[in-house]
């Protein structure tokens, strides 16, 4: 799929160029991401879930969360994506202030695919990628020959096409998460943040957005943000790690600062060995740590085994 | 929902040269309308060919083809406007004056209804909301039974008061239901708890009534007729469903990525919020105007939407458009069912489109598997 994925790049680059005219873009500079001391806490909370972070995402690059079950790292990124309004802090794209634009110009600049979606069974996959041309039409414009292109691109680069005409309902749920991922890849933003694509998929389709994953950094300049459930499959595609518990960023680095001994014992309370291979580090854990008396706050998390492994 | 339909022929051979209209031309489209024409126009002429000024079946329709009336500036002048009628013949003045804006009545409400129905299906995301599920009929009703209960002096006013009652109530529902924005489960049960309270308020009112014409006139209003039903009605209506109707197909598209639920419609770059106000907005304007001429009538909103979408499928666009056929198509045909099955006794037209729409709903209950969500 990464092989033959040279032309729907190309597609998508020449639409992002084609957009940055009205898109007030300098061109096809990466875009930076940065999350200034997020304070981040949802309404039924008494305390915030991340208190106080900075995150800077490298521009053209994939920065991996990772972390165990209830370390905030869906929240710092729901916090990335203007999904949930930090308490304090601020959250810039190319050094603008995502709160102080407009919707849709946010829309533009930054796509978000949810962990889960849902959609009305019977839309078919084309038309739900045409949704993701939702932030570049003016409420009574139509389809134009820029979204075509667009939606061709991105169904071909999710290598969906063969879903085309299915509707979404029919979908196993690896296909669906295709789906989402071209109408995503549609809305042609420069900044992508994904939250566990592969969490629930088998591992053909574990793989296949992986590599969708990789060719968005290798050939195109989209900055990329993705939390991840698998820590090896997080030290393989990302160029960044950031590794959260309770909240708090332990750790950030390359895969091979960040993947550690000490780090799988202090923050996912994992005894393990890791091996560093050609294909990154691999990690082989071992036995769960009990109660090291480090958190007590972890005993709140009921769901002990996390499903991605 | 999709269990029994074969993907669309249409969708494969979708235009991509940018032919604006070309979902328009779906088949089951094109079907549902061309079928609900049918309906409406069958309906429609047994509607003016009976009736208590008795004329044969070829009296009447060549009443309807008068080219005297069709043709005549002066006469729809009269209609539309409120002119003086032109001189006519007997026939064609029972048709034209009596029993035409009654059809027309009946068409425009459904169209609303439907409507109506349709968008607040798609704003809280639910199959089974209706025109009145954020209050809209209980505040009408309330003010309907107030107006002819205490305040005798507005009965003129009626129709303007059932449907300021019913915006009144959607507000205050929707004021309950905020709280750093809204979410489709809290504005339905907000709406259950005003209708709730103003229902209760409209029976206790009832008690308050001494006269049997008053609770006649109350439930004819609260169950929904188009008895006595005229042009200035058709006047009435029309330029707000106009406006409603225009802007419902305009929002058709919001409809769809609401549909997508509220996160994703966010990372669309959609400010939910506003648009979720703007819309039921559209379909409150709508289910008041129709409740302004018919009163409150029931099922015609909750059932259509579905009876569409099982048809066409569920991109709105298309929704809205079948919308404004078949709503008309139930419409009229339940009148003829409400005026002429007990003649000369009439009733509300509210008690057939709830006769006609129950047993279909158990008809969906038992045919789908999972109903509820859209």
């Amino acid at each position: 799929m990464a092989s033959d994925a040279d032309d729907p790049v190309r597609t998508n680059g020449a639409e992002r160029a084609a957009a940055g005219a009205c898109d007030d873009d300098d061109g096809t500079d990466a875009s930076d991401l940065t999350g200034e001391d997020l304070v981040l806490q949802y309404p039924a909370t008494e305390e915030p879930v991340v208190d106080g972070e900075t995150l800077v995402a490298e521009p053209g690059a994939v920065t991996a969360l990772v972390g165990p079950n209830g370390s905030g790292k869906s929240t710092l990124l729901g916090g990335l994506a203007d999904q949930l309004d930090p308490d304090d802090g601020s959250v810039l794209v190319d050094g603008r202030d995502v709160h102080a634009m407009d919707t849709k110009e946010v829309a533009r600049k930054l796509g978000v695919l949810s962990q889960e979606s849902t959609s009305p069974d019977s839309i078919t996959v084309e038309d739900l990628v045409y949704h993701g041309r939702y932030p570049h039409r003016g409420f009574f414009e139509h389809v134009t020959e820029a979204d075509h292109r667009a939606v061709d691109g991105a169904i071909e680069m999710a290598g969906c096409d063969h879903l085309r005409e299915r509707e979404v309902g029919s979908l196993s749920g690896g296909q669906k998460q295709l789906a989402w991922i071209a109408m995503a890849l549609a809305q042609d933003t420069d900044v992508l943040l994904l939250d566990e694509p592969t969490t629930f998929l088998d591992l053909h389709h574990q793989l296949e957005v992986m590599e969708i994953i990789e060719t968005l950094r290798d050939e195109s300049d989209v900055t990329v943000v993705v939390v991840l459930h698998d820590i090896e499959q997080a030290a393989r595609l990302a160029d960044r790690m950031v590794a959260l518990k309770n909240g708090e960023i332990r750790a950030r680095g390359s895969p091979g600062e960040v993947v550690t001994e000490e780090l799988l014992a202090e923050v996912f309370r994992v005894d393990g060995e890791i091996e560093h291979t050609e294909r990154g580090p691999r990690v082989t854990p071992l036995r769960a740590r009990d109660d090291d008396g480090e958190t007590p706050e972890d005993a709140e998390d009921a769901s002990p085994s996390p499903e991605a492994e | 929902m999709s269990s029994d339909r074969p993907p669309g022929p249409a969708q494969t051979t979708r235009a991509r040269n940018g032919r604006r209209f070309a979902w328009l031309l779906d088949p089951r489209l094109v079907t549902t309308v061309v079928g609900s024409l049918a309906v409406v126009l069958v309906a429609g002429l047994v509607q003016v060919s009976f009736g208590a000024y008795s004329m044969t079946l070829g009296q009447a329709w060549g009443a309807v083809f008068d080219p005297d009336v069709v043709l005549n500036r002066q006469a729809w002048n009269a209609f539309l406007l409120g002119g003086d009628l032109p001189e006519m013949s007997r026939e064609s003045l029972v048709v034209w004056n009596i029993r035409m804006p009654r059809v027309f009545v009946a068409i425009i409400v459904g169209m609303n209804l439907a409507v109506s129905g349709a968008i607040f299906q798609a704003v809280t995301r639910n199959e089974l909301a209706s025109p009145f599920i954020l209050g809209v009929s209980s505040g009408a009703g309330l003010t309907i039974l107030l107006t002819l209960v205490v305040f005798g002096g507005l009965a003129a006013f009626l129709p303007l008061v059932a449907a300021v009652g019913g915006a009144v109530a959607f507000l205050v529902v929707y004021a309950i239901a905020w709280k750093n924005g809204t979410s489709p489960v809290r504005l339905v049960l907000a709406g259950v708890i005003v209708g709730t309270v103003f229902s209760s308020l409209q029976t206790a009112l009832f008690f308050f009534a001494d006269d049997i014409g008053v609770v006649q006139s109350a439930i004819a209003w609260t169950t929904g007729s188009l008895t006595g039903t005229d042009w200035e009605q058709v006047r009435m209506v029309l330029p707000w469903s106009v406006v409603a109707l225009l802007l419902a197909v305009a929002g058709a598209r919001q409809c769809n990525v609401l549909l997508l639920g509220e996160q994703t419609a966010k990372s669309l770059g959609m400010s939910v919020e506003k648009t979720r106000f703007a819309l039921s907005g559209v379909a409150v304007l709508a289910a008041a105007a129709s409740i302004a001429v018919a009163g409150i009538v029931g099922f015609v909103g909750l059932v259509v939407p579905h009876v569409v979408r099982n048809l066409v499928g569920s991109d709105y666009k298309r929704v809205i458009v079948g919308c404004l056929f078949v709503g008309p198509a139930l419409m009229v045909g339940a009148d003829v069912g409400a005026r002429l099955a007990l003649s000369p006794v009439q009733v509300p037209v509210g008690i057939v489109t709830g006769l006609v729409g129950g047993p279909y709903f158990l008809y969906l209950m038992r045919k789908q598997h999972s109903m509820g969500e859209i």
